[in-house]
């Protein structure tokens, strides 16, 4: 997760991107697990108790697609990270490794894609996927499956493998979220 | 290759003794297992075509791709496969059926644009080679194991939250316990063969087909052509994954496990274009 921070700040001081203050963390809520049943309090400990706590913002939101989100907020982009990153870390180590689908986070693109646009202020997301242990970025265009801007997600991708991200080699599995809740 | 091969059956043998010493209904894990079995091992090539929905075309329909298939069949000395067509973007191309006599290699609408005449005949060479060797019915062999422990971990789990099948609550909730994690080890032992397993069956296939087309390097063309591009970003949705499929013992053969997919992910691609940029020099040069 630390090369998050590092892609992230090495493509903003190119200019190429600004981080948004949210990110979230998307898992199949199972009810019987007892750490997901407490998700609040519990979270609320992990976030907010003990020295060094992130005191990160989170909302807990169900997608219509059966799946449970922990949206984050912080200004401070090292700190959603690490937020994101014990979420998902406290989410799998009680049990729930099975359950934990993406953590993604927002940012905004604002760099030149192959057919020489400038795309400012462009949103796009970095989806790292739990289970392939790779992310990948995700630049929707639409709220409908299918809907994204796939030029602009290859360029993303190169310029995020380059800066040392763990990009998913292989691009049918970069999978989108449509609808992400933030 | 047969390293890993001999670990497998070592692994079943010792894994069924465990089982019978422990008091397993043999009959009733055997009975599942086996129907699922015949299921895959029969009719992997209608699931295939049903769960991707690749449509049979007949020469008529497309000669062009009929007479490569032809020619490359002939040349393994095997019969004519059934020939089928996907119709997305996405490009990729796949191969299944038990035995050569039930083959059928799929190809998608979106290889047939992008790749050229030789370049596609690389790619059904490298498939066609999968059926040549048999590697369906061996991957079906691979997955019986692990299918096998992974509806008895199922099985087991329940068995233990609400105490015992059929109401018969003997003291044996401890050896229940043992059996559990013994089958949790075996499962994942498992699933690392099958992984090794289907590697070396991939750089197999690269290889027999090479020798086949006798173009190991236009098979290198494709691999990259196809997996850099653009196109290859799917529409699906993430949550359409089922990563909860652990109370289903049928998607194995569901999710193309029973065929052998152009691009699975192991090996990685890079290392098998390697591997066949090095065979091509030795082609080209006649080095052995």
């Amino acid at each position: 997760m630390s090369t998050v921070i590092k892609a992230e700040a090495k493509l903003q001081s190119l200019g190429e991107i600004t981080p948004a203050r949210r990110a979230g963390v998307i898992y199949r809520n199972d009810e019987n697990n007892q750490f997901q049943s407490d998700i609040k309090s519990e979270l609320n400990t992990v976030l907010y108790v003990g020295e060094g706590a992130t005191k990160t913002n989170f909302e807990i939101t169900d997608d219509d697609r059966g799946m449970r989100w922990i949206v984050l907020e912080d200004g401070e982009f090292n700190d959603l990270v690490s937020s994101v990153y014990t979420v998902g870390n406290a989410i799998g180590m009680n049990g729930g490794s099975d359950n934990l689908l993406a953590a993604v986070f927002e940012l905004y693109f604002t760099g030149t894609v192959e057919d020489n646009t400038y795309r400012s202020g462009l949103r796009t997301y970095w989806i790292y996927r739990y289970d392939r242990k790779s992310f990948y970025p995700f630049v929707p265009t639409g709220d409908n499956e299918g809907e994204r801007d796939r030029p602009t997600e290859a360029r993303l991708g190169q310029d995020l493998r380059k800066h040392g991200l763990a990009i998913e080699k292989s691009l049918t599995e970069w999978m989108g979220l449509w609808g992400i809740p933030f | 290759m047969y390293f890993t091969m001999f670990m497998l059956g070592f692994l079943y043998a010792l894994f069924a003794l465990f089982l019978m010493a422990a008091g397993m209904q043999l009959i009733f894990i055997g009975g599942i297992v086996g129907v699922m079995v015949v299921v895959q091992y029969y009719m992997s090539d209608r699931l295939i075509l049903m769960s991707t929905g690749a449509k049979e075309v007949s020469a008529a329909e497309q000669p062009e791709l009929h007479r490569m298939v032809k020619l490359l069949a002939d040349r393994y000395e095997m019969p004519m496969p059934k020939v089928a067509v996907i119709d997305t973007a996405i490009p990729n191309a796949f191969a299944t059926g038990r035995n050569p006599k039930n083959a059928l290699v799929a190809v998608t609408t979106g290889i047939q644009q992008r790749l050229n005449e030789r370049e596609l005949q690389a790619v059904i060479g490298h498939e066609l080679a999968h059926v040549a060797n048999r590697d369906m019915r061996v991957l079906a062999i691979a997955n019986f194991l692990v299918t096998v422990t992974s509806f008895l971990m199922t099985m087991l789990f329940w068995n233990m939250l609400f105490g015992g099948m059929g109401g018969r609550r003997d003291n044996n909730g401890g050896v229940v316990m043992v059996v559990y994690f013994v089958t949790i080890i075996v499962y994942f032992i498992g699933q690392l063969l099958v992984l090794a397993l289907t590697r070396y069956r991939e750089y197999g296939a690269d290889h027999t087909g090479a020798e086949i087309s006798g173009d190991p390097g236009r098979l290198a063309d494709a691999l990259e052509k196809i997996s850099g591009t653009v196109n290859t970003i799917p529409d699906k949705d993430l949550r359409k994954l089922q990563t909860a499929n652990a109370f289903l013992i049928i998607p194995a053969a569901l999710k193309g496990e029973g065929s052998m997919n152009l691009f699975s992910t192991h090996p990685p691609l890079e290392e098998r274009v390697k591997r066949l940029r090095e065979l091509e020099q030795r082609m080209r040069y006649g080095l052995r």
